[in-house]
């Protein structure tokens, strides 16, 4: 009996015979890779083994296929166990489960052979392994369910069959992510892509590689490595990272890429011709060393930085790989020895200034004249131009000192300082008075509290206290711009605090980290979120991407050294608290911050730029830092701050012009005295209103200041521009729409500018009414074109100039030719440029 | 021969291109740094008209229409599809809905778009969808996002220097919810020089681009002559030569190119031959589409013509829905289709891309999506007794039309479907914003992956550089 049915079993299942055969077989080849860890891996080079495993990629096939397709024709006949398909799928089965185990063999050999990361590979290898179990056991159940027929055998049956063609599904997949790259076919769902496309891009370094320089700074060396990098993540990571090791070739830490492949070295610092990598990344598609292999070849623009790189001797500094790959400057004040008084030069910008200029071997210009230095410290302080009367007492003035005594009389001229200064904090705080959120009463005005502010010259650690811990009349910076609908989690009115704030105050930007880890700072978004937490009543769900992730963060501040917020308190205390860690004196960067705005203000240029990213090196550290300690020790006073600066040697040399914008925010910018700027829209209305006549009628004030009476009848009152709303002609001279924090404006001229100043009814109407009064007052042409040239250049006419006028007027001007006049002198550069 | 037509071809861009550098001038963007790493995208247009039916038209009652219930008291809500007759259009089987037999009849040159799906961005509110619409982008954002218009002006410039790249025709920012227009009529971080140069009433549009009002020509030269002499008899050495004073002197010399070139004429509708203006007279709408054809004439880039956004008024129908639509049809009806007659006429529209669009769509019951409940919804009673309440009302996103016509879009095309019974909801094909975008750019050769650093981050014409175009749609 028990014979029998042995015999029968051999008799009856020469396949079985076979597989068997082949469970043996497997077995060898498994010893064989046992051995080979073991042993001398010499066996392991045998051809034949090589060569078999290479034919697991196309074995797999099979197994994947009949087990799955016998599976599916099971599921359609689950009704009838013998039914007519019985035969072919019975045939289906063996056939897989045969080409499985050759599909195992095979597999093992190849993993020796091949280059492949260890945890995909355990994966694969093993779930491999267990599913070719699985469909020997199918089969053997098959037997005995065809045999029986009983109905607990068939189930049973099926049930491992269908575990099986998950197996070889599961298996298949890691199979292909091995071959292909995890992300092959996940990369192409819609969903999968999102922060992968946000390059890290660096413009420092294009600039870098624009300039000659030699030597890298340190700095820069971490930029061009961090550049490099992001290429290297996006292009070669696939074969040469942590999951798959093509060639034996990693290029995801400095260690492996410095190390090379199974062919030696693939970077030869200093030397692109002998580097295998460029090599291969420049050669032609199509060429079979080219690479990547698969996929996009590499941009130009990628393959000029590596190349950049490896001449610049493929610099990867000790310990990027891991933390802290940007710089972020030092917080602490810093109060760096004052340089002793030489030549006269008193004031401590000017001694810090004469190290630098010795340093870049450069000598003291000549001061400019009293016209140009009083229209310069006018525009920058009052945003008016000096009428003619007071150009004419300040040349006449005899005093040795007159200029520090003029600074201090212009700053307090109260309503005119606050009516100029308050356009910068109106753009730095988004303050306007018509603006997206107004029509639902999502957002605030705080002008009122802002002029009274500027005008008592409110100590700046009280100003941003009331702003950050704010008051009824102070709340619009923090309540920020509420939309209705729903609002991407990074703009929220809590995240909006966060990055206002942070922007503002600490020249941070907190945008990128308030959606994702920040690719172009090490922030974090839990660093965004415990920031923002602060202007939350409750924890705020911390969203990556717009998408919630279930995870919360405690309220902090971005720098512990700064202090701690008390997670259980109510928005108003955290914010209090927020206020005074902000204030605090070890916050040297707070301080700094603020310095350096009002240097790029008067001097046209931040020590640091841009002025929102003060981790940017400044171009001299030492008086950024004199200046803010200072500033910090003596009564943190805005005032006092305009004065030192304008009253500086520095600020009084020439102005220096530029070929094009670009060259001013250049990291390797030099200063050499104040940037010449552009008049702001509001400076060009008004100083064109101080002219030919206002430009804006009083009825279209927004904010009617409470003036007090000037001692002074020869100063003007007006609608100063900063006190409209927005219009067309402020819009096209380049006064921001106030939707976000705005910290510099344009200057450079365009076409739609110049259309509006050319025939634009507000300005040119301005003209002309103008005209109709200088009309009546001035009797003759000379009287005109003297009067006019006084006033708006602080100048008399040069004969040719004269002439020219002479020539529109003619001997008895006109109302249009006064009109046509005004323009063309407003117009002129001499006008609009602050020199 | 393909390599003469080639270099032709060529020829004719770079000089386009080294035209529009000498007219954008030295650009503020030159700041910018931008990137897209893309291969060269060849054009199939180099002109955008957008026809905007601001305030949200219903797809069931213009390019889409559903079954018809006439009028009658005491009707049902819920049975009203459409509350105009079907009619046939130049393709067999398509229907428009009663009043645009005009369009229907030139729907044999382009698209019918019949799925496109709005964002859901909570409130169904009309500037915020426009916003999203026009820029890509669902506001507040932390940096200013441009406008379409805007990004193609910066890509491409000006195609003819004198005419300003992006204009923008018959929107008013004195209406209500005008701030929450002005925030995407900008051209963001790409900076003023490529925003939207503003012609808010089509019939006054000449005094944009003519000498200020009450100057005659003679004058205007006087004027300019003047200018020029003080500033080359100036003290203009004295100061050196910088990028701001370059700049000052080269826009002041573009205004006066521009006001002073015969293309100029373009904006002057009263050149237009009488017959012609007669046809395209139907108001501001219909003179402003006048205006875009003579625009295009003279080697327009982007224009935007708009039937103007004002709440409650235009296609915002919160009541009267019917009667709004009858007239907003007569509208737009003849001068869509005589734009794009004559555009083909001259052979222009080959490379003039046309699109027809709107925020979103409307419906008598469902408000937003289908499956969302929405708070704020005009009241609609269950049984109509007043005709005030016979019509579309509520908003909806979820299946809305669109035209597009020229540029390379197929001739003859219907693309996407809605269902046939409430909700008529998108059903095959649907296409979002993104897509919009990137086929407009497509068939500018414009890459996808265009982007810009702002503030150290990229900055996407369409979010994350992930938009792709739709290529169906292109012949």
């Amino acid at each position: 009996m028990k014979r029998t049915s042995l015999r029968n079993v051999f008799k009856g299942n020469k396949l079985f015979l076979v597989s068997i055969g082949l469970v043996l077989f497997c077995l060898t080849a498994l010893l064989n890779v046992v051995l080979a860890n073991s042993a001398d891996s010499a066996t392991l080079s045998f051809w034949l083994w090589k060569f078999l495993g290479r034919l697991h990629p196309l074995m797999v096939h099979f197994p994947v296929g009949l087990l799955i397709f016998a599976a599916l024709l099971e599921f359609f006949t689950l009704k009838n166990f013998t039914s007519s398909l019985r035969p072919g799928i019975n045939i289906l089965v063996i056939a897989g489960v045969a080409t499985a185990a050759l599909s195992v063999a095979f597999g093992l050999l190849l993993a020796e052979d091949g280059d492949y990361g260890e945890d995909l590979l355990f994966l694969h290898q093993w779930i491999g392994i267990a599913t070719f179990l699985l469909a020997l056991l199918t089969w053997y159940q098959l037997k005995v369910a065809g045999k029986e027929n009983n109905t607990a055998k068939v189930r049973s049956y099926r049930l491992l069959l269908f575990l099986t063609a998950a197996g070889v599904s599961v298996a298949g997949h890691y199979g292909a992510s091995l071959t292909h790259g995890k992300d092959y076919l996940s990369s192409t769902l819609p969903w999968n892509e999102s922060v992968d496309k946000h390059l890290a891009e660096s413009s420092s370094v294009s600039a870098l590689m624009a300039s000659n320089t030699t030597t890298l700074t340190p700095k820069q060396e971490v930029e061009l490595n961090v550049q490099v990098r992001a290429i290297l993540a996006h292009n070669c990571y696939q074969c040469h990272g942590e999951e798959k090791i093509k060639g034996e070739l990693r290029l995801d830490k400095k260690e492996f890429v410095f190390k090379g492949g199974e062919n030696g070295p693939v970077i030869v610092p200093g030397n692109t011709k002998e580097s295998e990598l460029y090599r291969r990344i420049t050669l032609p598609i199509g060429h079979k060393d080219a690479m990547p292999s698969k996929g996009k070849r590499l941009s130009a623009a990628d393959v000029a930085v590596i190349e950049f790189w490896i001449q610049k001797g493929a610099p990867w500094p000790d310990g990027v790989d891991n933390q802290n790959l940007f710089k972020i400057a030092e917080l602490a004040p810093r109060n760096p020895d004052l340089p002793a008084e030489v030549n006269g030069l008193a004031n401590p910008i000017d001694r810090f200034v004469n190290q630098y200029f010795i340093a870049n071997k450069i000598t003291w210009p000549e001061v400019v004249d009293d016209k140009i230095f009083l229209r310069r410290v006018f525009l920058d302080i009052i945003g008016l131009l000096p009428t003619p009367a007071e150009l004419k007492s300040f040349i006449e003035d005899a005093r040795p000192n007159k200029r520090e005594l003029w600074v201090r009389a212009l700053l307090n001229r109260g309503d005119q300082y606050t009516a100029h200064w308050i356009t910068f904090w109106n753009d730095a705080l988004r303050n306007d008075y018509t603006g997206t959120g107004y029509i639902t009463g999502g957002r605030f005005n705080i002008t009122d509290w802002l002029y009274n502010s500027i005008k008592t010259n409110k100590p700046y650690d009280k100003f941003t206290q009331e702003l950050v811990s704010p008051t009824e009349e102070s709340k619009g910076f923090i309540e920020g711009i509420r939309w209705r609908g729903a609002v991407n989690a990074s703009q929220t009115t809590e995240m909006q605090a966060a990055q206002n704030v942070a922007q503002v105050f600490l020249g941070l930007n907190l945008k990128c980290a308030s959606c994702h880890n920040s690719f172009v700072s090490d922030w974090k978004l839990t660093d965004a979120y415990g920031f923002a937490n602060i202007f939350s009543d409750s924890s705020l769900e911390i969203n990556r991407c717009d998408k919630p992730t279930g995870k919360y963060t405690s309220p902090r501040m971005l720098w512990k050294e700064l202090g701690s917020i008390d997670s259980s308190a109510t928005r108003k205390v955290k914010m209090s608290q927020l206020a005074a860690n902000i204030i605090k004196p070890e916050n040297g960067r707070y301080y700094r911050t603020l310095v350096n705005r009002i240097w790029a203000q008067l001097m046209g240029r931040g020590l640091i730029e841009p002025v929102d990213i003060m981790d940017n090196d400044p171009w001299n550290q030492d008086i950024l830092d004199w200046l803010a300690f200072n500033f910090q020790h003596n009564g943190k006073d805005i005032k006092e701050l305009i004065f030192l600066i304008t009253t500086s040697k520095a600020y009084q040399l020439p102005s220096v012009g530029f070929k094009a914008q670009n060259e001013v925010m250049m990291q390797q910018y030099v200063f050499k005295g104040v940037v010449r700027k552009r008049m702001t829209a509001e400076q060009f209305a008004d100083a064109a209103g101080m002219v030919v006549g206002p430009i804006f009628p009083d009825s279209i004030m927004m904010y009617k200041p409470k003036f007090d009476m000037p001692s002074d009848p020869a100063i003007p009152i007006f609608a100063r521009a900063s006190f409209v709303a927005n219009n067309s002609l402020l819009t096209a001279l380049g006064r921001p729409n106030r939707e976000n924090v705005s910290t510099s404006r344009e200057s450079q001229a365009n076409l739609l500018q110049a259309l509006e100043l050319t025939n634009g009814e507000r300005f040119n109407s301005a003209m002309k009414r103008g005209a109709e009064k200088w009309k009546q007052q001035y009797k003759t042409s000379d009287a005109i074109i003297n009067e006019l040239y006084s006033r708006a250049l602080g100048r008399a006419p040069q004969p040719k100039e004269f002439v020219a006028a002479m020539k529109l007027l003619g001997a008895n001007p006109s109302v249009d030719s006064i009109q046509d006049l005004f323009w063309a002198m407003l117009l002129l550069p001499e006008f609009q440029i602050i020199y | 021969m393909g390599n003469t037509t080639d270099r032709r071809k060529f020829l004719k861009t770079t000089s386009a291109a080294a035209i529009a550098a000498l007219g954008a001038g030295v650009p503020m963007s030159s700041l910018l740094l931008n990137s897209c790493n893309s291969n060269k995208i060849s054009s199939t247009a180099d002109t955008v008209i957008l026809l905007w039916m601001g305030g949200g038209m219903a797809h069931t009652e213009t390019f889409d229409p559903k079954r018809y219930t006439p009028f009658t008291k005491g009707m049902q809500s819920n049975e009203v599809l459409s509350t105009f007759k079907s009619v046939p259009t130049a393709l067999d089987g398509i229907y428009f809905s009663e009043g645009l037999e005009s369009i229907g009849k030139v729907l044999d040159k382009g698209t019918a778009i019949r799925s496109y799906v709005a964002a859901d961005l909570g409130h169904i509110l009309h500037s915020r969808h426009q916003y999203h619409w026009h820029t890509c982008y669902k506001p507040p954002l932390s940096v200013l996002a441009p406008h379409i218009g805007s990004w193609i002006s910066k890509e491409l410039g000006p195609k003819n220097p004198v005419i300003p790249a992006f204009v923008d025709i018959g929107q008013r920012f004195t209406v209500g919810e005008g701030e929450e227009l002005k925030a995407f009529h900008t051209a963001g971080f790409l900076g003023n020089e490529f925003g939207p140069f503003l012609i808010p009433d089509p019939s006054s549009g000449l005094e944009s681009v003519r000498p200020p009002v009450g100057m005659n020509s003679s004058r205007f030269e006087k004027r300019n002559q003047l200018y020029n002499d003080l500033i080359s008899q100036g003290a203009a050495g004295e100061f050196g030569s910088d990028y701001q004073k370059e700049s000052l002197k080269r826009s002041m010399e573009q205004a006066y190119m521009l006001l002073n070139s015969p293309e100029a004429a373009a904006f002057d509708l009263s050149k237009e031959p009488k017959a012609s203006y007669d046809i395209y007279n139907t108001g501001k709408f219909g003179l402003g589409c006048l205006m875009a054809k003579r625009l295009t004439e003279q080697g327009a880039r982007f224009i935007s013509v708009t039937t103007e956004y004002e709440p409650f008024k235009q296609w915002d129908t919160h009541e009267n829905g019917h009667t709004t639509l009858a007239e907003m049809k007569k509208v737009i009806d003849a001068p869509i289709a005589q734009l794009i007659k004559d555009l083909d006429e001259s052979g222009r529209l080959d490379r003039t891309l046309i699109i027809l669009a709107s925020e979103f769509s409307r419906d008598m019951m469902v408000e937003g999506r289908p499956d969302l409940k929405v708070t704020e919804q005009v009241d609609q009673p269950e049984v109509i007794d007043d005709i005030k309440n016979y019509g579309m009302h509520r908003h909806f996103t979820d299946g809305c039309s669109m035209l597009m016509f020229g540029g390379g879009i197929k001739r003859g095309n219907v693309f996407g479907k809605t269902a046939d019974e409430r909700p008529c909801k998108t059903i095959e094909n649907p296409i979002v914003i993104d897509q919009v975008h990137q086929t407009i750019y497509h068939a500018l050769g414009i890459p996808p992956d265009k982007h810009y650093l702002v503030e150290e981050r990229p900055f996407y014409s369409t979010p994350d550089g992930l938009g792709k175009p739709v290529m169906e749609l292109f012949a």
